[in-house]
């Protein structure tokens, strides 16, 4: 065991630190719409021209090669840089590129990996739909074969950013008369194809890039299947473990420095009384410390599950369990900070208004990629081995 | 002791809810909280001719002197319709506050005007940097002959962009710490800026630049002004548990509507042990924070220790209550609840603005530790 970064780690911090100082984007993100995506498409082409995009893809398509923990510790050093975390780039940085560098042809590696690295390709996710949540293999969204291509029809729910994006990673049901699992196909999706329509999707925390998307016979290309047609459940549990495992590491990291934002900001805020500095309650001392502790162990989890995922091509069952830490401890971290803000944590035109926006949006942290529910029965059944419960 | 309702208090509560089923459905909320004043006057001329306007309000003024009991069951039933209309503000908090310092005059014409629902009321007291407790305002009222001059900006005043009038509290110069006034909400060198709260309902900033109040409208002077304006916000944090329990009843059944009705793994959701377990537990938070309303209305006109105590008792347990209920609401949906087109985050919203008005759980936290010692 090793508990400290090697010095190698060490001069790529250095580094890394280095460069982050002078091109970290220094506006505020927009929030939604066309803005939000030339914002995180710019950040995302600065990144690539600097030499730092995909820290831990393959070399051959436009990454690093580095190891797993130097993508860490990029995302070390982005939250202590206050770089823009998630985002639009999201999926197809964090499960779309992931998926296809494991399961992807040749020809859909060399075609999307550059693109989404180089900043000129925004994906979004194409898996829940209005019946099947949870109950993913219940999906009905239809896929027929007619010639070379695939002839779809159907509707893919909570979709985010789906109106900005250009591919979509869909999940299609191919074979209507296999068993529930049996006939999926995951198949990239041009979103400009026609037959497609985009819904908004208003949101309680106000902000726009929730969407339900139809297709009404939307041709796709069957080179554009990733694994083989009726196998798309595998492949799909590979996204899903990218999804639960490693796609939130930045997340994770980037908690701790809202944790710190917020200790500062205890020291300014009034407490209940309206008199002392709200850091001097004792309550409010106490939740602030307990939370800044969980966070710290979070961090610790965060490194553990990398050091395991760095023998994974994959990440396994094990990646539920930092994935349920995190959705649960963000959400009580928003809503400390909503807390804390006393009445003004409620108004929605406040200087600040960015913690009530994070703190409803922090909601799906346990409902998106996977409820709490879902992560609590993996790590029941495949991590410690409990029987099948009855689904 | 029988808490059951009696017949009328039994007919009130049918009635209310009646009311709001035919009339309040969650498309007339949605429209509601789109329009400029965000409330919907026809309803409250509605409320008016129902009698609710009236609800423990002096027979002089035209009103029914019931306990507040009444006021808690209707209040129950706009919680769970999520009614947008300033009721709490104008009737529960302006309106005792106009009760309790009737001395003929002002005071009485305007409580007529309450009950008849001729006027909407705002209460003008927190400020800037405040937080919960503003014993002497910075707002200044001077003297310019007979007549007041108030002086000075308040913050977060609730309800005021569908008010008439406004209570404002100042500190009179050369006597004491608090007076409250009863001002004209459009009269000269009021300035108003609206902004809208998480739940949608709104609030204001209010600057007052040498308003001219005529002495008849001091409601209440140094001695009784503190006492006053402390019961009736104590009566109004208490209205609100009343409507965040009717808010939480409300989105607990259509939980547990929907586990019954959503299919997943071919079985309805509601089959799922764990998520029975969950729906058990806030049913059993719901019915700790009906619990603690019956005691907080039977200590409502209890001396002030007491009716603090039991009051910030209530606070604390239901918002307890409501953070549970409404969270777990909507996890057990699921993204569906996060959207603005359905009611379960509505119901959460409300939920978390009635955690933070008329004092949140620390303040009420610390109440009840400084009351039980005293």
């Amino acid at each position: 065991m090793q508990l400290s970064h090697t010095p190698e780690e060490e001069r790529f911090r250095d580094e890394v630190r280095g460069w982050l100082r002078a091109n970290v984007p220094r506006g505020k993100r927009p929030r939604t719409g066309a803005a939000l995506r030339e914002y995180d498409l710019e950040w995302q082409r600065r990144q690539y021209e600097g030499g730092w995009a995909g820290i831990s893809w393959p070399r051959e398509y436009g990454g690093c090669g580095l190891p797993l923990m130097q993508q860490v510790i990029w995302y070390e050093e982005c939250a202590e840089a206050h770089a823009p975390v998630g985002g639009s780039t999201f999926v197809g940085l964090s499960h779309a590129g992931p998926t296809l560098i494991v399961r992807g042809t040749e020809e859909q590696k060399r075609f999307h990996l550059p693109k989404i690295l180089k900043g000129e390709a925004v994906w979004c996710q194409g898996f829940s739909e209005p019946n099947a949540g949870s109950d993913l293999a219940s999906l009905k969204t239809q896929a027929r074969i007619e010639g070379d291509h695939l002839v779809v029809n159907g509707s893919k729910i909570w979709t985010s950013y789906a109106a900005l994006a250009d591919w979509q990673e869909l999940l299609v049901r191919t074979d209507p008369g296999a068993q529930r699992h049996k006939g999926l196909t995951w198949v990239i999706c041009d979103m400009q194809a026609p037959g497609i329509r985009v819904r908004k999707i208003p949101t309680m925390s106000g902000t726009g890039n929730l969407c339900q998307v139809f297709y009404d016979d939307v041709r796709i290309p069957l080179a554009n299947v990733v694994g083989e047609v009726n196998g798309g459940w595998d492949v799909s549990m590979t996204t899903l473990g990218f999804e639960r495992g490693t796609a939130f590491i930045a997340h994770q990291i980037h908690l701790a420095a809202t944790i710190e934002k917020l200790y500062g900001m205890a020291h300014e805020i009034r407490a209940a009384d309206g008199c002392r500095p709200a850091i001097e309650d004792g309550a409010v001392a106490g939740q602030l410390l307990k939370l800044r502790a969980e966070v710290a162990a979070l961090r610790a989890m965060t490194y553990l599950s990398v050091s395991r995922s760095m023998c994974q091509a994959v990440p396994g069952p094990e990646g539920n369990i930092v994935a349920l830490c995190y959705a649960e401890l963000s959400k009580r971290v928003y809503a400390f900070a909503v807390e804390l803000l006393g009445n003004e944590g409620l108004e929605t035109h406040a200087e600040n208004p960015d913690w009530l926006t994070d703190y409803l949006d922090a909601f799906k942290n346990t409902i998106a990629g996977g409820t709490s529910e879902i992560r609590r029965n993996v790590i029941g059944e495949r991590v410690l081995g409990l029987p099948r419960g009855g689904r | 002791m029988d808490l059951d309702l009696t017949d009328e208090q039994q007919m009130l509560r049918d009635g209310a809810r009646r009311f709001f089923r035919e009339h309040y459905g969650f498309d007339v909320r949605r429209a509601l909280l789109a329009s400029e004043t965000g409330m919907s006057a026809g309803c409250w001329a509605r409320y008016a001719e129902l009698g609710w306007l009236a609800l423990g309000q002096p027979e002089e003024a035209g009103g029914w002197p019931c306990t507040f009991v009444e006021t808690a069951i209707l209040l129950e039933e706009f919680g769970r319709a999520l009614a947008l209309e300033p009721y709490v503000s104008t009737v529960v908090l302006c309106g005792h506050i106009l009760a309790r310092c009737d001395h003929g005059g002002a005071a009485r014409a305007e409580l007529q005007a309450v009950v008849e629902g001729r006027d909407r009321l705002a209460l003008a007291h927190d400020e800037v940097g405040g937080r919960y407790d503003t014993e002497r305002p910075s707002v200044v009222a001077g003297r310019r002959g007979e007549d007041f001059l108030l002086r000075g900006c308040k913050s977060w005043v609730l309800d005021a962009q569908a008010a008439d009038r406004l209570i404002v509290s100042a500190r009179p110069e050369g006597a004491g710490d608090l007076a409250l006034f009863l001002v004209d909400a459009t009269a000269a060198g009021v300035r108003m800026s609206t902004y809208s709260l998480v739940d949608g309902t709104r609030a204001a900033d209010v600057v007052l630049d040498d308003v001219r109040v005529p002495a008849s409208c001091l409601l209440a002077d140094e001695v009784a002004a503190p006492v006053v304006l402390r019961e009736a916000i104590d009566r109004a944090a208490l209205a609100r548990v009343a409507m965040a329990l009717g808010a939480m009843e409300a989105v607990l059944q259509m939980t547990a509507d929907y586990l019954k009705t959503r299919v997943q793994f071919g079985q309805p959701l509601g089959r799922f042990q764990a998520l029975q377990h969950r729906l058990a537990e806030m049913f059993v938070e719901v019915q700790e924070a009906r619990s603690i309303l019956c005691c907080g209305l039977a200590h409502i006109d209890a001396p002030a220790v007491q009716r603090g105590a039991m009051v910030s008792a209530a606070k604390v347990v239901a918002v307890n209550a409501a953070r549970i209920v409404g969270a777990q609401a909507i996890q057990l949906h699921g993204s569906i609840a996060m959207t603005a087109e359905y009611a379960a985050g509505h119901y959460y919203t409300h939920l978390l603005a009635f955690e933070k008005l008329y004092g949140d759980a620390d303040w009420h936290l610390d109440r009840f530790a400084a009351h039980a010692v005293a």
